[in-house]
């Protein structure tokens, strides 16, 4: 039988060879094998040498064998194994490779088969490196030595491509040889002086004189450095010094004592630099920009960007830059790179297509439209453009009823009147009053709008428009004109989208993965979970049949309402009725089984929960609810691997859910607990997620806010589990997010972020400080001052929250209590040089009211009210590009004041005199101070410093008296003299001055002994020099 | 495997193969031109510079040179791209930079170790690299040093044990991070499987590993970006990529590790056009072209809430069998991409072309 075998099949001969009861010692892989279920049973059924002696067990082939009838042979009578790995000979069999899933046992079955040592079989060889390939494209065994690629292994065209290509680089690069030959006598030598100096001795001086100096450093540092001194520097003590510094969780300070943001120069010198020189480094920084780019480090991205495009400008660059602006969410550059590309190259496609993208997150849909457009005239199958073109009119559709703006607008208009007719006495305002009003009539008809189309878009899109204000205001300009022309285009467009509409569904169901952000956002408006609104959005944004649209929104608000079984009804009647109709768009089935799954999930039926995320899965693959969902249920069932394994998928597609990150920390534990150290190798293979429906975590700025109902959902729910370590962990994380947030100038966000950890632990007060300061940023001051309230009542010398409280005051026009915490700064600390300044800023402002306010009281009144309607405006407006805070935190119609030179008048009470006076005496003013005291009317000094009069305070007083008001107007110095000497604490204060201060005194006295005066006597001096104890 | 995937594939072409009369160690390719250097040792002792210039599918020498001591590396990393000056570090431990239009005398020379220079690594150069221009030094007296070629005889930095502790041969050594003037580190791998990483700006150890088996060959991916990854490839044929971006405070960085063969790696290039594509050469011949993929979160927070890096996937490209003799040296052309020249010890340098680099 056998011999007929090997007729049949002459590859597969086999020489008989005696078994060996016990392995080769001297086995070819010395290292132990890691452990696995087939190994450990392959060894376990290590036969007997009982029949082995002389039988030779043949690997079985399945399909010739079955003829003959050998398959009757059963597995246990194939004693024998192989001599390296002791696998049952039995294995070696096409039957077994082909059910084999361990991909280890695989691998050792090829080994043992291409090593001969049981006999050479080629063609089973060959299905085993098949089956290891169709389980494990990566496994190392199928790497095999290969010779190199010859001319064979291309087609003719590929391998013509080829050399042509070299060739024609090999020319290119030996004409330019000759050329840069020639250039080279042109530009001698280098430029020297643009290198950088030599390391360590940057500090010498490189002159004759000082050549000992430089021979003794240069000795100095070559002194040998051996390891020991290497290793003084302490990196975890180092590393640890500058944890600490994050966790004061002083943003500012994280900001700059992070070692990963470096420092790049933007520009580089180009200087003697050939032309083909300078396109060598601009490709070379353009391709290091796109590296960065495609490990998303998008910061990086854009200044190797900038570099490049400070060499050569080219628009394929500038194409890449906006791209990567995009990711970052800044629009006004973006869109002047997309301009810029599109200056280059009119009509190029991807520039299009981005400043579309650009006019869209800016609200500005007519621009995006018309881009849009003429990508589709371009190209008439762009599918992108043709979706963003659909979704981009629904929005507008949204935006329709425009009245209401107009309405704003007019009061508005009041406003202007108003200010033109109050600014009458000051002239010089009027001017930039009536500008600022422009702007914000402007800013006020864009957020109007933006409200206007708040309610039908739902949480879609009210998000981090427009980072500067000069952007809104353009934008804003746009909208006026469209605004005009709307009802007119309007009505054309109405045709062309239904037209398009026909389309929808198709566009729909297969792009969602394409494009992340607005598909996703599509989803979840129409989800439970997404708050308020989602019926609406729902409706307007998917294509299901009226019919299901209203029961799914129906499913929806009985969901809300806690009623799960009755949404149960409502989902299953709203699948059955989609389902009945065929083909329908796979996205909105899958939606409504996720919401269905949602309900099993709040019933506790996780078993049905498990199975319509299945179904959902099947018709949306990768989508981030059914699989958060499936992941709980079966957490909840106690099937952690899979739970584990589609936390991890969720991780993927979305690194920032972090329930989803935390359950995975938690099943992690679990499965160590419950499986040991290798409970990895017991996890199905986690899939991966493509590429295009990963959401980075940079990109989906809008997203991830839109994710948060869901995961404060799920974080709900959680809490309950979460042990208190566990809120600790998940508390910081969310804080240094926040931290993470306000560094990219993202105050919502980081708002939002540190609202989540105030849930955890009301007690943190840097959370709350924290907060203020994103409010502060945002212009709500009122929340701004509620959590620095908050912090005050924890914590009363918190010395942040006196400083933004006091910004949050200002912001609020309420000067005296922002002068007063701005007090409180300086008092717990008096080198807080912002707080000085502010707070000298503040008491002008509060003297500048007071004494604007007595007449022009009842314009003032007016002003108010009026300036509550264009608060949105300014909101709208958003926030200023930030980068230190304290200017920027300013209301906007603080400058338009302070542009003014302060006048100094005479202060009407005691309270706003120590006020000015503080300022003064915080900047030492002495000009100011002297103007004060010639407004000041001597006899009143003892009443208006009351019980206030300090060293500091006398001393600059006297300063001032000496050196502006002495010389020119002694009397008045002799008056205040004389008045001071009456003031409360005089008495204490004098007896306080040191001997320099006393001196001071005396410098004045003599000078006004100089310079004589009718309102006083030498006699009058003498006697009051005795007062001031001279 | 599948024809498909073959395809798909990149491809390596051995494009020229020129047998020469002496044992290359080291071969460059001189930028912005299609020629190319061969740095070796002759029979009889002496060391040799070929100057090869790139002829359709032939080598044409344009010019040799012979030294007195042979040659074991060279680098044009701290040249000027009009310059073009190279530096070559010799079995005395002479580090000289030679004019290659008149090498008679070179430009610079100082006898800079006691022992043969392993390795030699220029930045600052090329327009590769902010700061000025630098060459360090790797030698089997156990330090690492380095040079500014404007300052004559001594070192700007010298990095070697302390007194008394063993002395490792240095096999290996790279510049990294060199994005700005002041930042700057060199990475040493020694024979004992030690890797140093030092910081030239504040002049310390900034981290230190051991990968158990000598180091042969360490490279950054890019030298002019804040260091990113790190490959290092060892004697007993693994390679470790190091995730630079991340340092851990007591784990350092994350690394993956991968096998390539059972032979030793003698070397690892990068693609200067894409840094996360590099070749490593074998001890048997062979030559491995691999991709390093990044994971979706480059970092995580540890329990303590420090940050750590996490190291993505490796996937292997293609694999050649080149040689029976071990490929010692190996280099991208900076100018085309997908040209290389690798040296081997069966006294052949050989000219590559790698196809479809593009459509990674």
């Amino acid at each position: 039988m056998l011999k007929h075998k090997g007729d049949a099949h002459p590859g597969r001969c086999i020489s008989a060879r005696p078994r060996q009861a016990l392995p080769s010692p001297l086995s070819p892989d010395p290292r132990p094998e890691p452990s696995c279920a087939c190994a450990a049973w392959a060894t376990a059924g290590r036969p007997r040498l009982r029949c082995g002696q002389g039988r030779v067990r043949v690997p079985e082939t399945a399909r010739p064998r079955a003829v003959m009838g050998d398959e009757s042979v059963p597995y246990f009578l194939g004693e024998g194994t192989t001599k390296t790995y002791q696998i049952p000979i039995s294995h070696l069999d096409y039957k077994f490779i082909e059910k084999c899933t361990d991909v280890k046992h695989l691998e050792k079955i090829l080994r043992v088969l291409r090593s001969g040592e049981e006999g050479c079989y080629p063609e089973l060889t060959l299905a085993c490196e098949k089956r290891i390939e169709c389980l494990d494209p990566r496994s190392r065994a199928l790497r095999k030595d290969k010779p190199a690629a010859t001319a064979s292994d291309f087609t003719a065209e590929e391998w013509q491509a080829i050399n042509s290509e070299l060739m024609s680089w090999l020319s290119e690069m030996n004409e330019d040889d000759k050329k840069s030959q020639l250039l080279r006598t042109d530009t001698p030598n280098e430029r020297p002086d643009n290198l950088p100096p030599i390391r360590c001795s940057s500090s010498c001086p490189p002159t004759n004189q000082n050549k000992n100096l430089q021979n003794k450093q240069r000795s100095k540092k070559n002194i040998p450095r051996d390891y020991s001194e290497w290793d003084k520097f302490d990196v975890e003590k180092e590393c640890s010094k500058i944890d600490e510094d994050c966790e004061e969780s002083n943003s500012k300070a994280r900001f700059f004592c992070r070692p990963s943001l470096p420092i790049i120069e933007k520009k580089i010198d180009t200087t003697g630099m050939t032309k083909r020189e300078k396109i060598f480094i601009a490709t070379r920084e353009k391709e290091k920009g796109n590296e960065a780019f495609a490990t998303g480090d998008y910061v990086e991205a854009v200044t190797y960007y900038t570099r490049s495009l400070s060499v050569i400008p080219t628009a394929a660059v500038y194409n890449n830059k906006a791209q990567a602006e995009i990711k970052l969410q800044d629009w006004d550059n973006a869109l002047q790179d997309c301009e810029k590309v599109l200056d280059m190259e009119p009509g190029n496609i991807k520039a299009l297509m981005r400043r579309a993208t650009v006019h869209n997150h800016l609200q500005n849909y007519q621009a995006a439209i018309e881009d849009l457009n003429e990508v589709l005239s371009a190209e008439p199958e762009n599918s992108m453009a043709k979706k963003s073109l659909l979704e981009i009119e629904e929005k507008l559709k949204g935006l329709k009823p425009v009245s209401e703006p107009q309405g704003k607008g007019k009061k508005i208009l009041i406003e202007e009147i108003e200010d033109s007719e109050s600014g009458e006495g000051r002239e010089e305002n009027t001017e930039e009053r009536e500008r600022r009003g422009g702007d914000k009539s402007c800013g006020a008809a864009a957020a109007a709008r933006a409200a206007a189309g708040e309610p039908a878009m739902g949480n879609a899109h009210r998000k981090s428009h427009g980072k500067g204000k000069a952007q809104q205001d353009r934008d804003a300009h746009k909208h006026k004109d469209s605004a005009e022309s709307g009802g007119k285009k309007g009505a054309s467009k109405k045709k062309s989208e239904k037209h398009l509409s026909d389309h929808e569904g198709e566009v729909n169901g297969y792009l969602r993965s394409d494009e992340k952000s607005e598909s996703a956002e599509a989803e979840e408006i129409s989800t439970p979970h997404g708050e308020g609104s989602q019926s609406a959005g729902g409706g307007s944004s998917t294509s299901l049949p009226p019919a299901a649209a209203k029961l799914k929104s129906e499913g929806n608000e009985l969901f809300k309402s806690g009623q799960f079984g009755e949404a149960v009804l409502k989902y299953s009647e709203a699948i059955e009725y989609v389902t009945g109709l065929g083909e329908q768009s796979p996205d909105d089935l899958s939606i409504l089984y996720s919401n269905r799954a949602a309900c099993y999930l709040k019933e506790g039926n996780c078993s049905d929960c498990i199975q319509d995320c299945n179904r959902a899965l099947e018709l949306q693959p990768f989508s981030l609810k059914p699989l958060l969902r499936r992941a709980m249920a079966n957490e909840s069932m106690e099937r952690y691997r899979q739970a584990y394994i589609d936390y991890k998928t969720v991780l993927q597609i979305d690194s920032s859910i972090q329930a989803a990150n935390d359950s995975a920390n938690r099943i992690t534990k679990t499965l160590i607990d419950q499986d040991g150290p290798s409970w990895r190798e017991k996890l199905p293979p986690i899939p991966v997620v493509p590429a295009a429906a990963q959401l980075h975590r940079w990109d989906g700025g809008s997203l991830t806010s839109e994710n948060k109902p869901s995961t404060t959902d799920i974080n709900r729910e959680e809490e309950l589990q979460m042990n208190c370590e566990e809120a600790a962990e998940k508390f910081k994380r969310l804080k240094n997010e926040g931290n993470d947030f306000v560094k990219m100038g993202e105050y919502e966000e980081a708002a939002h972020k540190y609202s989540e950890c105030m849930k955890l632990n009301t007690e943190e007060c840097t959370v709350y400080t924290n907060r203020a300061l994103c409010y502060l940023k945002l212009y709500k001051y009122e929340e701004a001052k509620r959590d620095c309230d908050h912090v005050l009542q924890i914590e009363d010398s918190n010395i942040k929250a006196f400083y933004r409280r006091a910004l949050a005051h200002k912001g609020l026009q309420n000067y005296q209590a922002s002068a007063d915490d701005f007090n409180k700064v300086l008092v717990i600390d008096p080198n807080v040089v912002e707080a000085q300044k502010e707070l000298e800023e503040v008491t002008q402002l509060l003297h500048l009211d007071s004494s604007a306010g007595d007449g022009s009281q009842q314009a003032h009144g007016k002003k108010i009210t009026i300036q509550e309607v264009s608060d949105p405006a300014e909101r709208g407006e958003g926030p200023l590009a930030a980068a230190e805070g304290a200017e920027e935190a300013e209301p906007k119609a603080v400058p338009r004041r302070s542009s003014q030179k302060l006048r100094v008048s005479e202060p009407p009470n005691a309270y706003d005199f120590g006020q000015i006076i503080n300022a003064l005496n915080a900047s030492k003013d002495k000009a100011a101070c002297a103007d004060l005291l010639t407004t000041t009317d001597p006899k009143t000094l003892p009443v208006l410093l009351s019980n206030k009069l300090e060293g500091e305070i006398l001393l600059l007083f006297i300063q001032s008296l000496e050196h502006c008001i002495a010389g020119k107007d002694p009397g008045l110095a002799y008056q205040h003299l004389f008045y001071l000497s009456k003031a409360k604490r005089f008495k204490v204060v004098l007896a306080l001055l040191s001997k320099n201060e006393k001196e001071e005194v005396q410098h004045l006295f003599d000078l006004l002994t100089e310079s004589q005066s009718d309102q006083y006597s030498l006699e009058d001096l003498e006697s009051l020099k005795k007062v001031y104890e001279l | 495997m599948s024809a498909v995937l073959g395809l798909e594939r990149p491809q390596v072409v051995s494009h020229v193969q020129q047998a020469l009369s002496y044992t290359v160690f080291d071969c460059k390719w001189v930028p912005r031109s299609a020629r190319l250097m061969c740095l070796g040792s002759a029979a009889r002792g002496t060391g040799i510079i070929q100057l090869y210039e790139l002829h359709g599918a032939r080598l044409e020498v344009l010019r040799e040179i012979e030294k007195p001591k042979p040659i074991k590396c060279g680098t044009f990393g701290a040249t000027s791209l009009q310059q073009r000056f190279l530096a070559t570090g010799d079995f005395d431990g002479n580090l000289n930079i030679w004019n290659l239009e008149a090498p008679e005398i070179p430009v610079y020379s100082v006898k800079g170790h006691k022992e043969i220079i392993n390795s030699i690594d220029g930045v600052g150069g090329l327009g590769i690299g902010e700061g000025a221009p630098e060459i360090v030094t790797g030698s089997r007296d156990g330090t690492v040093k380095v040079w500014d070629p404007r300052q004559k005889d001594t070192p700007v930095a010298n990095m070697e044990p302390v007194q008394g502790e063993s002395k490792r041969d240095c096999w290996t050594v790279a510049f990294g991070n060199a994005y700005n003037q002041e930042e700057r580190v060199v990475c040493a791998g020694y024979d004992n499987g030690d890797i140093k990483l030092f910081d030239l700006k504040t002049m310390s150890l900034r981290w230190e590993t051991n990968i158990k088996n000598g180091v042969c060959s360490v490279e950054f991916d890019r030298k002019d970006i804040n260091m990113n990854k790190l490959v290092a490839t060892s004697l007993e044929g693994k390679f470790h990529v190091f995730d630079m971006r991340t340092q851990h405070p007591t784990k350092g960085f994350a690394s993956v590790s991968e096998k390539a063969q059972k032979s030793t790696i003698w070397q690892v290039r990068h693609l200067p056009q894409n840094r996360d594509i590099f070749m490593t050469s074998g001890g048997s011949g062979s030559l491995h072209l691999w991709k390093y993929e990044y994971p979706a979160q480059r970092s995580k927070k540890d329990s303590e809430g420090s940050e750590m890096g996490v190291a993505g996937s490796l996937s292997l490209l293609q694999n050649v069998t080149l040689s029976t003799q071990p490929i010692s040296s190996l280099d991208w052309s900076p100018d085309k991409k997908g040209l290389c020249v690798c040296g081997a010890f069966d006294q052949t340098v050989r000219v590559l072309i790698v196809t479809k680099l593009n459509k990674i």
